[in-house]
């Protein structure tokens, strides 16, 4: 069998075929390059369209599509059309990392979008940096992409970690209690998740009773939540995401132990509350965008778009983080009339998303400093079944702009170095 | 309350372990008599369940429960009809990059579907809480798949005890060629005995979904265990595998009181010790595997 494996023997009529296999292929690139007429603007995304992140990242190709497709039809980017190229990443650092090289090296993409998962993210960082590629992380959360591992050419639009911890501490320790106990996810975004959390907690005055660790990918929360229970807690945090967020949810409903613990969190996604029963819709969160805001201007419109391309179904933050990255790169490069990376960073700085971009009330804009857009946190409840539609799955109460929730530049760490 | 807790977390610890019981013993049939590891396993319990989810609306929770099993076990049947008997007789690690592919292609399939976003499964109401204030982690969901399990494993000891069937899958277990030579349809057997094994994956499958969530990866993180407590519990030794499952689900509970970081590594350590000290197993028979 060995030898088979280590020395394949091929035979004339394969090698033939394979021949002229190579040889069509020599004639029909350059056709199909011909075909497209001028060389469009790529832009590359690299998200794990398989594995557990597979709905977000799914949702965030939606939504860079959708802006790819209106980028177009008003006259592209610098009088070029753009194209989107999609890679998955398979929710690995290695994969990521190559597919990333690959979308520079070979395709020779202009810009870089991606990834929901915070490793890969600041992995890819690393090798747009060493390229001079334009980058917008759209679904990592973890601080140091834009803290103190932050790039000149690394800008995020989605929440870092103590964005989302800030914007519903103060709810919960005045409404709740003082006594939280978490239900933490064992890796990099959960532990900074949890020390933003726990800062805000001492500064208040209130005090945790306890952390459980679990690893990614749990399924039976069953042995947590009796420690948890057992530690009587106000407030039971759960800081899992993703099918743990699913998984413990439905598991601290089944028990009844919202019945008797005020459950809540921080970052909660449409993703997860649609996977839930109804049931087990419930406690306090924050949502990072969300698709029902009556009277903010152009929502509508973009709910309707996405709805006639995702099965009728709403976006969700997700949606909204791939459709603002790609537009980030389109506005800022029709705006300087370039492609060149660091001119076209230095002009994102400070930047302010227009109204059919920024979508939601308050001001939205890439920070100087730290390349964090201040974007606002939607702190409301998970509702069980919704009035109007039955994808109104929440409530919100609040929506606190980003430059409240962020900590100062100062204290993120960020010191950004711009190429010589 | 300490000596509560790890009460609590040792009687928690056997109604996970009940859960991998169910996992493990289709893995461990079809391990045994046919020598393939089926990596696949964890897909066939992902199929029964979407199965389950797609039925639940036409004829009820009670009747997916009886339906969606066997319908998983006829897509069983026919994988193996088709791709896995070519690889009957070859090197174990053929099936199992066979079946390792296959979990890929199942995975991706479901998400071809019914889409990458989880769906909500909802069990009947009077399941769904807690039978006492106290013991609130005990579920009317969570004992129903206890008595589920103890069925299903009831059943599968007599059908192997007394049926022409299970005694001709025992005898294959022990002794394939010469159950050969005494003019047995070995191809048939295996493809039943296969069958059987992923009616218990699809059973899990529907069980599953109704305490956790519904998706396209949720069977990679059940298979693993499923393994160790075949691993624990000695290979070709089906009661070794029902002990091997109790036992992991027990251990992980206890870890959680003390040490909750490694609830999940303390299975493999586990399986460490055991392999180190004894490779067979607990229970399990030496040389199977050789």
């Amino acid at each position: 069998m060995t030898s088979l494996i280590f020395n394949p023997r091929f035979d004339r009529r394969k090698l033939l075929k394979g021949a002229a296999a190579l040889g069509a292929l020599q004639v029909a690139s350059p056709f199909i390059i011909q075909a497209r007429g001028e060389t469009p603007i790529k832009i590359g995304m690299v998200d794990p369209l398989t594995g557990v992140y597979a709905a977000p990242a799914g949702n965030e190709v939606m939504g860079a599509k959708l802006a790819i497709e209106q980028i177009n039809a008003k006259g592209g980017m610098l009088g070029r059309q753009v194209e989107l190229l999609v890679e998955d990443s398979a929710n690995d650092v290695g994969t990521g990392v190559q597919k990333a090289r690959k979308l520079i090296e070979r395709d020779q993409v202009n810009f870089i979008i991606g990834d929901v998962n915070s490793g890969i993210a600041a992995a890819i960082a690393q090798v747009t940096a060493e390229k001079r590629i334009l980058h917008i992380v759209s679904g990592g959360h973890t601080d140091s992409i834009t803290g103190k591992d932050c790039k000149w050419n690394v800008f995020r639009v989605c929440n870092t970690t103590r964005m989302e911890a800030n914007s519903v501490s103060n709810v919960l320790f005045t409404k709740y209690g003082k006594k939280w106990h978490f239900i933490t996810p064992d890796y990099a975004f959960g532990h900074t998740l949890y020390d933003a959390c726990t800062d805000d907690l001492k500064k208040l005055g209130g005090t945790v009773t306890g952390n459980e660790l679990t690893p990614l990918g749990t399924t039976d929360f069953s042995a947590y939540l009796i420690k948890a229970r057992a530690a009587n807690p106000d407030v039971l945090i759960l800081l899992v995401q993703g099918s743990d967020m699913i998984n413990c949810l439905k598991q601290v409903v089944q028990f009844g132990l919202n019945k008797q613990i005020h459950v809540a969190g921080t970052q909660q996604e449409l993703e997860s509350l649609a996977a839930l029963p109804p049931e087990a819709r419930v406690g306090v969160w924050m949502f990072e965008w969300y698709w029902k805001q009556p009277g903010v201007p152009g929502v509508e419109k973009f709910v309707a778009d996405i709805r006639k391309v995702n099965n009728g179904n709403v976006p969700t933050a997700r949606h909204w983080f791939g459709y603002t990255s790609a537009m980030s790169f389109a506005l800022v490069a029709n705006k300087e009339k370039t492609t060149d990376a660091v001119k076209l960073a230095a002009a994102l700085e400070d930047f302010e998303l227009p109204d059919d971009v920024k979508l939601q009330p308050n001001k939205v804009y890439y920070r100087k400093g730290d390349h964090q857009l201040m974007t606002s946190a939607f702190v409301g409840e998970a509702q069980s079944k919704g009035k109007d539609d039955p994808e109104d799955l929440y409530r919100v109460d609040e929506v606190v702009p980003g430059d409240k929730t962020a900590p100062a530049v100062s204290e993120t760490g960020c010191t950004i170095q711009w190429p010589a | 309350m300490m000596t509560q807790l790890l009460l609590f977390n040792v009687t928690n610890g056997l109604i996970i372990g009940a859960f991998y019981v169910l996992m493990a013993l289709g893995l461990s049939l079809i391990l045994n008599l046919s020598n393939v590891i089926n990596f696949a396993h964890g897909g066939f319990l992902v199929i029964g369940g979407y199965i389950a989810y797609t039925i639940t609306p036409y004829i009820g929770f009670w009747g997916a429960l009886l339906l969606a099993p066997p319908l998983t076990a006829i897509i069983g049947l026919a994988v193996e009809r088709v791709l896995i008997r070519p690889l009957y007789g070859r090197d174990p690690l053929y099936s199992l990059l066979l079946t390792f592919g296959l979990a890929f292609m199942i995975e991706d399939g479901t998400r071809f579907i019914w889409g990458p976003q989880g769906k909500p499964v909802t069990i009947p109401a009077f399941l769904a809480q807690p039978l006492s204030n106290d013991l609130f982690f005990i579920t009317g969901y969570r004992l129903f798949m206890v008595v589920v399990v103890m069925i299903a494993v009831a059943l599968l000891f007599l059908l192997l005890r007394y049926t022409r069937l299970g005694v001709r899958i025992r005898a294959g277990t022990l002794d394939l060629e010469t159950v050969a030579a005494l003019g047995i349809n070995v191809g048939m057997l295996r493809s039943l005995n296969f069958a059987v094994g992923i009616f218990l994956a699809g059973l899990s499958g529907v069980l599953a979904a109704g305490q956790l969530g519904l998706e396209p990866t949720m069977g990679t993180g059940l298979l693993m265990p499923s393994f160790i407590a075949i691993i624990v519990g000695g290979i070709g030794s089906l009661p070794g595998t029902l002990i091997g499952g109790l036992l992991i689900g027990v251990a992980s509970g206890v870890t959680a009181v003390f040490f909750p970081a490694a609830s999940e590594a303390v299975i493999y350590v586990m399986m460490a010790v055991i392999l180190l000290t004894r490779p067979r197993g607990l229970f399990g028979e030496e040389g199977m595997m050789s």
